[in-house]
């Protein structure tokens, strides 16, 4: 098939074209009548050509705006569906197997089974925004080169079946204002009007072309670039390295490890303060309920530098920032970031420091410093060697009566020494030591001690000698470094909304034949307002017009 | 006098100014038939009046708004009431821009209803100024909220304006398919609008008149050593129960209409005493909803929509459809600003992840990405009129679902506490 792609003002077009490129004149329905296509200024795009390579059905494929608008739609029904039930990752702690199932019933379990408990991170919805990705990037080419071809190079001089063929039109003989007025008067008075309307005004004899607002094309494609950025940037999240989330909790008063990386972090201290009940309006005091105002951690960081989880050996640390981590202001070293998430009172003896008591000769010895965390193998009170044999965090018996820890919280701590020294047999006597005061009576301390029990007493003088964490405080520790792409794509498509959608590109031609005016305006948008403009300027020149009467098929009804 | 007080004073105030100002509007559009003067000098001045009130109206709102801040000691944006009330406000906003831009008295007849169903719903919720929990001290969250909602403001002008050109365009005498279509189409429209003033209403009624019952549900709850235990959760309804949560027990209940206990009971698929409550309310509001419905339908004799097109009679369409779509072309931008961009900042600063695919953002998602899908329709595909329209009014939908229909049927952080 050949097309005959030259204007009849003698130039040679693309195929695909609607409108020539030079003088405007409808290539493909010539006699009609309705509003001109000016998408694009009609000029034809690469997913319009010929040729049918598999490049081009692809490229064809996801240039068109009807797949767009589909992949948008379909995005759009998948975040909905995965809305229905909660997503698996909002739980820290759970079975997905048997927790949908348990908790909604038959449609939770089939919810699980089509694996919509994890959308967001299923392949298919992945496979949508790549999908919509490439879209963007597509369309975007295979329009926006085009369109700044076209616009770059735009002749004044347009076939008058372009110019009245454009949605707001208007046809009609120079005004004869009694004062001897050439063509050119009219036409200098006409330029200036729209200037005045911020209007780039360029001329040649009998023809004007004004225009304003160009830039406001670029906008969606501005807009998309920063989508298409955002979305690398968010894709670029799976590279190693680049993301980590975790939730951890952190008692008061020993660091913990930070699971995949280098770091220590120490809950120094954790303070929550409530508000006032005179803080509170009126009817919300009556609730009575406690609102936490603020809560906070002091948390010191620390850089493991040896013995880093290794068994029966404290890690050498350092520190490396000391920050108080609170709801919205989270600690910050190099690109980890900890947040406050939430808190639990969860009272727990963390280390305590007792005399030893030595009844026979009424000596205090000590104190010996015990962590219920890590206790060292042997301690020493004055003469007396006191040798770790067993430690329960919390002790119990079990079935056979045996002791036994039924965890490894300090929540019933149970230390089993043995002793030595002057008075004492070498080989050691087994002493049995709880530091609960309601433990020691429960487990009846002092008859298991039997008389070593009455010569010696473990015990602390006041509270200042025991160490207890009141708070865990759950932490989220996370690495993002793809933040700043995000925002740069953020703003980028900002800009490009903000460009497209406050400005519009406007543009009006006139071409005068002796006394015959005869006008074009196009928008992209708001034909509102340029049809308004146009009559103004009109009208200060002499033509009164309704700014409605201007554009086509208005007054249809 | 507190502030608090002159507070909810003038946004009462702002209620009634707004209540007038829509009559007046009613009067300027419809009214043109009446007087010997000229109707297009009578529509001007009456516009112009009434847009006057508007303005005075807003005046009010923007006096409740800033006198609350005063009071609480922080931005009101924090509870749904407030949320509300602000939203409410900002439409009043997009309504004043897009009027200056268009200056069509009709838009007054449409928009302002909007705001004030929106006012009128923001008052079911709690009233009272509550302590921010530490979660909601971030002036990100101020700003997000607050463009989000404008944003979301110029969305209800458009889908004013749709509503309009629909009740317009729409042949309420066809009888092809499409026509029947799309005539049941706006009357759901409007039923909904109107189940919605019935919801207010009768909560109002039953309020005022000191209803109450309360339930109670043996629900085991985990302490946070992992011990189970069972407490009796209380649930308190505001709303005659017609149904009472399942496996719950009666404790208190005033009678209604000669009942002294609950005829029926929600179905059990409804875990929580919540879901049984909220399912009574849905079922008053629909009973309410289509008893006023059909007090309408008597009065007019006629669909609803069918007596409201004669208003619009000599309304150029392709006005209102420019104005549906330039208001939401505006609101767009803002939208996108308030609702991700800010949504998205926050959420890193408080929780270090700018995106969770937590209901809420979820659906903030969802809202945009219906209107791009608008928007592309209407560029490319050369969807304008009736298509438009529609997409304007059920964006509008799709916007109100993730304001209020996501707190009451999917809980995620956002949740404000509700009623
Ligand atoms: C979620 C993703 C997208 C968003 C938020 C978005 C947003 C926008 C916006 C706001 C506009 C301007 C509309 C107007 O001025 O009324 C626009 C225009 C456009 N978009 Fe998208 N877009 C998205 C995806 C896509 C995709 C995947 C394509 C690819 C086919 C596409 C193709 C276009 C085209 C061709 C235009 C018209 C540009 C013009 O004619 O000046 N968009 N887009």
């Amino acid at each position: 098939m050949i097309h005959n792609t030259k204007c009849e003002c003698g130039h040679q077009n693309h195929v695909g074209t609607v409108l020539c490129e030079s003088c405007g004149k409808p290539l493909t329905d010539e006699a009609g009548n309705e509003p001109l296509e000016m998408r694009y200024d009609g000029v034809a795009r690469r997913s319009q050509r010929a040729k049918r390579t598999p490049l081009d059905r692809v490229w064809n494929f996801f240039s068109s705006v009807k797949i767009a608008v589909y992949l948008i739609i379909f995005t759009l029904l998948a975040s909905a569906i995965g809305t229905i039930f909660p997503q698996e990752d909002t739980f820290i702690n759970l079975d997905p197997a048997t927790f949908y199932k348990d908790t909604y019933g038959w449609s939770g379990e089939l919810y699980y089974l089509l694996g919509l408990s994890h959308t967001f991170d299923s392949w298919w919805f992945r496979m949508l925004l790549f999908m919509i990705g490439t879209s963007l990037v597509i369309c975007s080419l295979d329009r926006v080169l085009p369109l700044y071809r076209a616009l770059s190079k735009q002749q004044l001089r347009k076939h008058p079946s372009f110019i009245l063929r454009q949605k707001v039109a208007f046809e009609g003989d120079l005004p004869q204002s009694g004062v001897n007025e050439s063509t050119k008067d009219w036409d200098d008075r006409f330029a200036d009007a729209l200037r005045k309307k911020h209007y780039r005004v360029y001329r040649e004899d009998g023809a004007l072309l004004a225009e304003k607002n160009r830039f406001s094309r670029w906008g969606p494609y501005i807009n998309h670039i920063g989508l298409i950025i955002f979305l690398l940037a968010a894709l670029s999240r799976g590279i190693p390295g680049w993301h980590m989330n975790q939730y951890m909790e952190f008692l008061e008063g020993s660091p913990k490890a930070i699971s995949g990386t280098n770091y220590y972090l120490l809950n120094n201290q954790f303070t929550v303060d409530f508000y006032n009940p005179d803080e509170m309006s009126e009817g919300f005091r009556q609730r009575d309920v406690a609102v936490p105002k603020v809560y906070k951690t002091d948390a010191i960081l620390y850089e493991c530098t040896a013995d880093c989880r290794v068994a029966d050996k404290q890690p050498v640390l350092r520190e490396l920032t000391h920050q108080q981590i609170e709801v919205n202001k989270p600690l910050k070293y190099k690109d980890l970031q900890v947040f406050q998430f939430d808190y639990s009172e969860t009272p727990e003896l963390l280390a305590i420091k007792p005399m030893l008591t030595d009844h026979s000769t009424g000596q205090s010895y000590g104190p010996i410093d015990l962590q219920m965390d890590n206790p060292l193998p042997s301690y020493q009170a004055g003469p007396f060697t006191l040798t770790l044999k067993s430690f329960f965090p919390e002790f119990g018996l079990d079935d056979k009566g045996l002791p036994m820890t039924k965890s490894n919280k300090p929540l019933a701590p149970a230390f089993v020494f043995s002793l030595t020294g002057p008075g004492l047999p070498a080989a050691g006597s087994p002493y049995m030591y709880f530091p609960r005061q309601i433990d020691k009576v429960n487990f009846r301390q002092d008859d298991i001690n039997g008389a070593l029990g009455s010569r010696f007493d473990l015990s602390v003088g006041s509270m200042d000698d025991v160490k207890i964490a009141q708070y865990t405080s759950y932490l989220n520790i996370r690495v993002e470094k793809a933040m700043p792409y995000i925002w740069f794509g953020a703003a980028v498509s900002m800009i490009g909304l903000i460009m497209g959608f406050y400005w519009q590109h406007r543009r009006i031609w006139l071409r005068i034949d002796g006394a015959r005016l005869m006008l074009g305006a196009h928008t992209n948008k708001n034909w509102f307002g340029i049809r308004k403009e146009v009559a103004d300027a009109l009208g200060k020149t002499g033509i009164d017009v309704d700014p409605k009467s201007l554009e086509k098929g208005r007054n249809r009804e | 006098m507190n502030f608090e007080t002159i507070s909810s004073s003038a946004l009462l105030a702002a209620f009634i100014v707004y209540c007038i100002a829509f009559l007046v509007f009613v009067l300027a559009v419809a009214g043109k038939g009446w007087s010997s003067r000229d109707p297009q000098e009578h529509v001007k001045r009456w516009g112009r009046f009434a847009f006057a009130a508007s303005v005075v109206g807003f005046a009010c709102h923007l006096l409740f708004f800033f006198t609350r801040w005063y009071s609480a000691g922080h931005i009101p944006t924090s509870n749904m009431y407030e949320f509300m009330t602000f939203l409410a406000m900002m439409i009043m906003f997009a309504f004043i821009i897009v009027y200056l831009i268009y200056r069509t008295p009709v838009l007054g007849m449409f928009a302002l209803p909007v705001g004030i169903i929106v006012i009128a719903y923001a008052s079911v919720f709690p009233h009272e100024v509550q302590p921010l929990i530490p979660a909601l001290q971030s002036y990100w969250l101020k700003i997000h909220v607050t463009t989000a909602a404008t944003g979301e403001a110029f969305f209800a002008v458009g889908f004013a304006g749709g509503l309009m050109y629909l009740l317009r365009t729409i042949d309420f005498k066809g009888t092809s398919k499409a026509a029947r279509r799309e005539q049941r189409g706006a009357e759901f429209t409007l039923f909904t609008i109107v189940t919605v003033i019935a919801f207010v209403s009768v909560v109002f009624g039953f309020h005022a008149a000191g209803y109450s019952a309360q339930f109670g549900k043996q629900v085991t709850v985990k302490d946070p050593q992992g011990v189970e235990q069972t407490v009796t959760q209380k649930i308190d309804y505001v709303l005659p129960p017609l149904f009472q949560p399942y496996d719950s027990q009666l404790i208190s209940m005033k009678p209604f209409l000669g009942m002294d206990k609950p005829p029926m009971t929600s179905p059990s698929w409804m875990k929580g005493g919540n879901a049984g409550r909220k399912f009574n309310t849905v079922v008053w509001s629909l009973l309410a909803g289509l008893i006023l419905y059909a007090i309408l339908r008597l009065v007019a004799r006629r669909r609803l929509g069918e007596a409201i097109q004669p208003a619009l009679a000599g309304i150029d369409a392709e006005d209102l459809d420019e104005i549906s779509y330039r208001a939401i072309a505006i609101g767009y931008p803002i939208y996108t600003l308030g609702a991700l961009i800010f949504a998205m900042i926050w959420a890193s600063e408080a929780w270090g992840r700018f995106w969770g695919w937590d209901p809420k953002e979820d659906w903030a998602l969802i809202t945009w990405l219906f209107y791009a899908a608008f928007l592309h329709l209407r560029l490319s595909r050369g969807w304008q009129g009736k298509r438009s329209a529609w997409l304007a009014v059920v964006g509008f939908l799709v916007v109100m679902f993730t304001l209020i229909g996501v707190n009451l049927v999917i809980a995620g952080l956002h949740s404000y506490a509700g009623v």
